[in-house]
């Protein structure tokens, strides 16, 4: 699915990311975690088309990804979440998730300013996919409140729902459990699961909560200072010395 | 449906307006679209262009010149104002592109109109200077537009068919786009739209719309002079917007409609319209940002902007 192969990322001579090389699995949540500063967004960056890489190269399915913009990287079926919320603060939950399925809707320019009944069938066909999306995660009742006035933890849900709405293979969340509530915290583990195991969606997840991490993840890949550390399943990253000397130097 | 009861009830007005009512209801016409094109950037797509009577402008300029010089007839010079005032918009949105926003955008756009003024100044020939240009007498499709009454029922007809389109576009992928685009421009790339190609849009439909009212203005006013397109005549464009409500559509017909009609009110009181004009505006930019739009779905939800549509 996505083969990062000795990728570096450096800012005004600062090394960011240092020849890092990560894959993801369809099917299988690989967690990213590490200190704040260890490079792990910045990786989502250069994965997504944010920032340019130095070298290396990023294939997705055997295609190189470098140098393509966001949003030709999205249409390729890379979708991601943002640490700081990525949602659209006037739109409603509904129109948020509309917003994710923009390529999935085939109406014409034309067609749209007509009003033709081509365009207003595909609309509607959109909204009722949209509204089944909410229903499916749990978050039909929130449809059509505008996301300015939720909760930080049915922002990052309805974020989560409008970057599967249109069925992206590859999907990197970034720290989603900022601020949710123990209950809400096993609720999102269960829905990182369901994403992977029935819809096969091939996961990149940042995590800070080590529990989460454990409950969610088949591998963990540990990042510090721009360098990939150690990778492997959970329980072998709890064990490695390497991995407990990163975390305990930076308390 | 519901949207061509005002329309339908509009077009009752002849019955009971004198012909200096019907002009004025005729120049709120032009002005609701000149708050519906400038809305879309200022507004939906939350863009700092200010732009408008540029657009404005060259629509009239575009209409006159045609009708004057060419001697082409009234309806067919409505398309080439729209795609002039279009072009512009285009024009403004290659600056916004180059990474030319908020402040700088909105000093570049304001020099572009006065740029454009100073030409209709100085091209004398085509423009016929500071004195301007009389539009010939305007026929459409063989309907000649010599009387309010005309003019009202094709203006009626031009602006119902733009602002449903406009509608349309709002509340569908593309309007959702736009306004993605305002609220988190990085968020709008990554669901794979491409934001480029949303805002040139943007900036051209405005254009487009805004053009076309120009067109409409030359015709009712008769005649095209510079200083009808300066800062003055932007401000009250600005204040339509502001007063009516930020990226509201229905927001825009009220503050076209309710500001055409602010000076009437106070033509027994000189100078009290421009204070009162100025209070408006402050008060709205601190307190009520989001207009009378916004007010008005307070008490009447339904009247919020939808950006989809399942009907």
């Amino acid at each position: 699915m996505l083969e990062l192969k000795d990728v570096s990322v450096s800012f005004a001579g600062l090394q960011a990311l240092s020849q890092v090389s990560l894959s993801a699995r369809a099917g299988e949540v690989r967690a990213l975690i590490g200190p704040n500063g260890a490079g792990k967004t910045t990786l989502f960056n250069a994965i997504t088309g944010y920032v340019p890489i130095a070298s290396g190269a990023i294939m997705l399915n055997g295609a190189p990804i470098q140098g393509l913009s966001p949003h030709e990287i999205a249409a390729l079926g890379v979708r991601r979440t943002f640490q700081n919320g990525g949602l659209f603060g006037e739109l409603t939950a509904l129109e948020n998730v509309l917003a994710g399925l923009h390529s999935r809707i085939d109406a014409s320019f034309a067609g749209i300013l007509f009003g033709t009944r081509a365009a207003r069938d595909a609309e509607r066909a959109a909204v009722a996919r949209a509204r089944e999306l909410l229903r499916t995660l749990g978050v039909a009742h929130l449809a059509d409140q505008p996301v300015k006035s939720m909760s930080g933890g049915q922002q990052r849900t309805i974020e989560i729902v409008r970057a599967v709405a249109a069925e992206p293979p590859l999907l990197l969340l970034d720290e989603p459990a900022v601020g949710l509530a123990p209950p809400l915290r096993a609720q999102l583990v269960e829905l990182i699961r369901r994403l992977a195991g029935q819809m096969g969606i091939a996961v990149l997840l940042i995590e800070h909560a080590v529990d989460l991490v454990m409950a969610a993840a088949d591998a963990v890949a540990v990042f510090n200072g721009g360098i990939k550390i150690a990778e492997g399943t959970p329980a072998a990253i709890r064990a490695d010395p390497a991995v407990l000397e990163a975390y305990l130097g930076h308390g | 449906m519901r949207f061509y009861l005002i329309p339908l009830a509009a077009a009752a007005i002849p019955l009971v307006a004198n012909p200096y009512t019907q002009f004025m209801v005729n120049l709120m016409l032009v002005y609701i679209l000149v708050a519906v094109g400038f809305n879309l950037v200022l507004g939906n797509l939350g863009q700092l262009a200010f732009a408008n009577t540029a657009l404005f402008g060259i629509g009239a300029y575009t209409a006159a010149m045609l009708m004057a010089h060419a001697g082409w007839p009234f309806w067919l010079v409505i398309l080439p104002a729209g795609l002039a005032g279009a072009a512009a918009g285009f024009l403004a949105s290659v600056t916004a592109l180059r990474g030319i926003r908020v402040y700088y955008l909105a000093i570049v756009t304001l020099a572009f109109g006065e740029l454009l003024r100073w030409s209709y100044i100085h091209g004398e020939r085509a423009t016929g200077g500071t004195d301007g240009l009389a539009v010939p007498r305007a026929d459409f499709f063989g309907i000649a537009l010599d009387s309010e009454t005309a003019r009202f029922y094709v203006f009626l007809l031009i602006v119902t068919v733009l602002v449903k389109a406009v509608s349309n576009l709002l509340r569908s992928r593309i309007g959702r786009a736009i306004v993605a685009i305002r609220d988190n421009e990085l968020a709008t790339a990554s669901l794979a739209i491409p934001t480029g190609r949303y805002i040139v849009l943007a900036f051209a439909l405005s254009g487009f719309v805004v053009g076309i009212a120009g067109s409409l203005f030359a015709v009712l006013i008769g005649r095209v002079i510079p200083e009808s397109f300066g800062l003055i005549e932007l401000i009250l464009h600005f204040a339509m917007v502001l007063v009516g409500g930020l990226g509201s559509l229905f927001g825009s017909v009220l503050g076209a409609v309710v500001l055409t009609a602010l000076p009437e009110f106070f033509r027994r009181f000189p100078g009290m319209y421009e204070m009162f004009f100025g209070a408006l505006l402050i008060v709205f930019l601190l307190a009520q940002p989001r207009g009378l739009a916004a007010l008005a779905a307070r008490w009447w939800p339904q009247l919020r902007d939808r950006y989809y549509r399942d009907r």
